[in-house]
């Protein structure tokens, strides 16, 4: 099926109380805008819009290509509701929140918080030094708080990656985009193709769909810690499966974080999903456990000169 | 004694629910039951129905507070129940009767009792390691025991669904007794249809009663079950119950504390019978449902927002 692209909205369109302000991102299956609410509030709007089933070349009203694919086009809309629907019920610090629910233009829309931030993404690329492992501990012990959450409602999040975890100002986590996550709750086979990050999907993901489980997402953080130390993602699962070259963490750092921290990353990694931690639970205990203290290096000449240097005399 | 208890049953992809469960206890005795009613055959879900509530009656007249011989009374129970079956299919004018499987357990003083029929499954288990489980009275497990068929295969053979022993069956059924076991703190009973246990390995499930209290492990397991089984999956039941107060790693369970009940007096816990709601969820998305749906998830935002 030739897949054109779709087109966002345009700026300042007015869609109800809602300004738009620009387009933040589009994926295959939705388009998100950052908008205004009345009080200038900023939020950010999902816009269902599969772009292989509709299509909008002009104006704002979306359209579906086929009979066909009108069927499929709401039955997809079930499935962004199911989205919508378990994210309402869903309102804890480190998931983002749906804020409202709406239809127009044919198709239906979902308003979310609008965080300030970065992700996770621009966080691991744009530090020069090395990620701290006490940083690593606290973030994901809370956005694992999120995700346990997520489990709890019977969501899997499907996509967890760096791109999709967000780092507010504060430092807190906010786990986004649940986009992927419709995936789970049905097995109807729609012309919605399954949608995975290389590198961060895990092996059931792109077979064996069937035995997707809280180890799914688990595979993913453990992906997602494996680049926090390495700035790269690690072999795709799919590559690993007919040939394993990743290296496990254990060896890559040993001796700059806790063998401890490299243990989980890699027992998160495990292509065998019966071999990695069993429920978020599992992994948070882990992560949580008390930590021993590297044994501290003796000091090189020019980092103690670096040091007095640098000393905070305040 | 104390214990927590917790049981499900589920539609899954079928059109009815066939299966039933139950539990009910008395200050000193605990009754676990399920029975899951034959799909080929005419008004399964009524054997499995008049079966539960059979053996749950039983349970209530004899647990005075404690039931006297278990074994006895189990094996009385079930052919009591088959016998109710038959009852009901000469008084209804069925041309055949309704047949079902069924497992049941009883703890009282710190010892485990069971009986099954059929291809009802009950699991011990203790902490991750599975203590004991019943053998079914199937095809598949006659073939592996005579060394036909690998474990593996007993799960992809076309005659798993096979089963020589039954309920409101010809002939009176073979009720097997299993062994009197202790039971320690901490120790879970498992008992389920095999709708739950033929997608779900043993590892699996010790895995999921393991992490979580048995209130989340039942509903957990059977979230897993159901979305193995998929559109056309098999109905699926569990009762599960974890003996004394044993606390896992800091979480709470709901325990069910009998030191307070007066000697006469049994809970027990039994959907009534109701003939099941046709599914829908195979509808074409209709302008109502999409109206609807908004307004519930737009409930949804603003009770979850305080």
């Amino acid at each position: 099926m030739p897949s054109q692209a779709n087109r966002a909205l345009p700026k300042a369109y007015q869609l109800q109380n809602y300004k738009i302000a620009k387009q933040l991102s589009g994926g295959g299956f939705s388009i998100v805008y950052l908008a205004h609410d009345e009080n200038g509030v900023p939020v950010a709007i999902k816009e269902y819009l599969p772009s292989q089933l509709v299509l909008r070349e002009e104006g704002s009203l979306v359209q579906a290509t086929t009979a066909e694919n009108l069927a499929t086009f709401r039955y997809g809309m079930k499935c962004f509701f199911e989205e919508g629907r378990a994210l309402a019920k869903i309102n804890h610090p480190n998931v983002v929140r749906v804020t409202n629910f709406f239809r127009a233009n044919e198709t239906v829309y979902m308003v979310m918080r609008y965080e300030r931030g970065k992700t996770m993404q621009d966080e691991i690329q744009s530090r020069k030094r090395v990620i701290r492992e006490s940083f690593i501990r606290r973030v994901f012990a809370e956005l694992l708080n999120g995700l346990r959450e997520v489990h709890t409602h019977k969501i899997l999040h499907l996509d967890i990656k760096p791109a999709n975890i967000y780092i507010r100002l504060d430092g807190s986590p906010v786990l986004l985009d649940f986009g992927a996550a419709r995936q789970t709750l049905t097995l109807e086979k729609t012309k919605l193709s399954p949608m995975y990050t290389p590198g961060f999907a895990s092996p059931e993901q792109y077979k064996n769909r069937d035995l997707l489980g809280p180890w799914t997402d688990i595979y993913s953080v453990g992906a997602t810690m494996f680049s926090c130390l390495a700035g790269f993602a690690p072999q795709a699962a799919d590559q690993r499966l007919q040939n394993d070259k990743l290296v496990s963490a254990k060896k890559l750092w040993g001796g700059q974080y806790s063998d401890q921290l490299l243990e989980i990353i890699d027992w998160c990694l495990q292509l065998n999903y019966m071999d990695r931690p069993q429920s978020v639970f599992q992994l948070q205990k882990a992560i949580l456990e008390k930590f021993p203290e590297l044994p501290p290096k003796k000091p090189k000449l020019f980092d103690t000169i670096r040091q007095t240097l640098t000393k905070e005399i305040f | 004694m104390k214990f927590a208890v917790f049981q499900q049953s589920r539609q899954g992809g079928r059109k009815y629910n066939q299966d039933r469960v139950a539990y009910s206890y008395s200050k000193d005795a605990v009754l676990l039951v399920v029975a899951d009613g034959m799909g080929g055959h005419y008004h399964g879900e009524v054997a499995a129905q008049i079966t539960v509530q059979m053996i749950a009656d039983m349970f209530q007249k004899h647990a005075r507070p404690h039931i006297k011989d278990p074994h006895r009374f189990l094996s009385a129970a079930m052919i009591s129940g088959h016998e109710a079956i038959l009852d009901y299919t000469t008084k209804h004018n069925l041309m055949e009767s309704p047949r079902t499987t069924c497992v049941a357990a009883i703890v009282q003083q710190d010892h485990a009792y069971w009986a099954h029929v059929g291809d009802s499954r009950l699991y011990m288990f203790r902490g991750m390691r599975m203590v004991t489980r019943t053998k079914d009275h199937s095809k598949v497990q006659q073939m592996f025991d005579e060394g036909k068929i690998s474990e593996a295969e007993m799960y992809t053979h076309p005659e798993r669904n096979k089963i020589y022993n039954c309920l409101g069956g010809f002939l009176p059924p073979d009720v097997e007794l299993g062994k009197r076991m202790p039971i320690r703190d901490g120790d879970t009973l498992m008992l389920c249809s095999d709708g739950v246990w033929s997608v779900l390995s043993v590892a699996e499930i010790a895995s999921i009663i393991d992490t979580y209290t048995i209130t989340r492990a039942i509903p957990e397991l059977l979230d897993h079950a159901e979305f193995r089984g998929g559109e056309d999956g098999d109905n699926l039941s569990a009762v599960g119950l974890t003996w004394g107060e044993a606390q896992k790693r800091g979480l709470h369970h709901d325990t069910v504390s009998t030191a307070q009940m007066p000697l006469e007096d049994v809970t027990t816990r039994l959907d009534p019978f109701s003939v099941q709601r046709d599914p829908a969820a195979r509808q074409p998305v209709t302008e109502d449902d999409i109206e609807r749906t908004i307004a519930e998830i737009q409930t949804a935002i603003k009770k979850y927002s305080k």
